[in-house]
């Protein structure tokens, strides 16, 4: 297996978070009271993580990615259940990028992906309602 | 046939050359055909072997404690429906975890760090609480982290994908 690079993995985290805060736009629509409101914590905390993410990828004298006007939704959002499952499915692509941070030789970057796909997999356990065994691996 | 002599040449080249390549770097030809040296015993383990013993030994552990929870203490057996479940995902870590080792026959007691049976008597409380598990599930997911540094980039996946549900059962066990 080819090595990943710190700039390409940290590409990847970029641009699973730019997709998270768009899709976070789309479920708070239809979200009310504290999930509405959770979801605009997390739409924050996503926002605080593309930033992160962003100085980090400068800081390697890499380009960061630039984020899409548009994102295709894995399904249609039309109600209160869709929407909590596309939060849950935003999280799981979220935590699949930093899982792979987890897979350069940089001891650092190891731990950041680590840290960082525990709280989204939290958040995902958070709008599924459930936990999973192997967040971010194929089960 | 053409384009066998080339080939037998090189091979003949390559055959005569040998000798003086392992005289160069100081060895004999017999320390490379000769293979293991089967009185030497057995060999070390690799580091990834032994780390991934510590955490299967680790993950066995944490079971206990579920398992016990779940037989004694009045709080954890009310909740034995979301306890059940993430002792169903630590099995699932377990089982996981020990399909990555593989070991000849005979070195696995070796490598591996005592098993629940035997720590149980010595360690393990006969009553587990909620609190306890809820310490042990954050204890897990940190020192999966801690053993990043070493392990193989399939191997540190696994772990940080293991402390990362762990981390998920802490939320769950604050419920």
């Amino acid at each position: 297996m080819a090595e990943i690079t710190a700039a390409s993995a940290l590409r990847a985290a970029l641009a699973a978070e730019d997709a998270a805060i768009y899709g976070y736009g789309v479920a708070g629509a239809h979200l009310s009271g504290s999930r509405q409101a959770a979801a605009e914590q997390d739409w924050e905390g996503h926002n605080k993580a593309r930033d992160t993410l962003t100085a980090m990828i400068d800081a390697l004298g890499a380009q960061p990615v630039a984020a899409q006007a548009f994102y295709a939704l894995p399904f249609p959002v039309h109600d209160k259940t869709s929407a909590m499952a596309l939060a849950a499915h935003l999280e799981d692509g979220v935590t699949r990028a930093y899982l792979a941070i987890v897979a350069v030789s940089d001891q650092r970057l190891r731990d950041f992906g680590a840290m960082a796909m525990q709280s989204s997999a939290e958040r995902a356990a958070y709008w599924r309602g459930s936990t999973q065994a192997f967040p971010g691996l194929d089960s | 046939m053409p384009d066998i002599l080339p080939r037998r040449r090189t091979l003949l080249a390559s055959a005569a050359t040998l000798p003086l390549l392992l005289a160069a770097a100081g060895c004999r030809s017999s320390d490379v055909f000769a293979g293991p040296d089967p009185l030497a015993g057995r060999p070390r383990p690799a580091p990834d072997v032994v780390t991934l013993a510590a955490v299967i030994a680790a993950e066995e552990n944490l079971i206990g404690l579920y398992r016990t929870a779940l037989a004694g203490d009045s709080a954890a057996t009310a909740r034995a429906h979301d306890l059940l479940a993430l002792l169903a995902q630590h099995e699932q870590h377990l089982t996981r975890l020990r399909a990555r080792l593989i070991q000849p026959p005979g070195t696995a007691t070796e490598v591996a760090t005592p098993r629940p049976s035997a720590t149980a008597s010595a360690a393990a409380p006969a009553r587990v609480t909620i609190a306890r598990l809820r310490a042990a599930e954050r204890d897990s997911a940190a020192g999966l982290v801690r053993r990043l540094a070493t392990a193989e980039p399939a191997l540190a996946q696994l772990f940080a994908s293991i402390a990362a549900s762990d981390a998920t059962h802490v939320t769950v066990l604050d419920g």
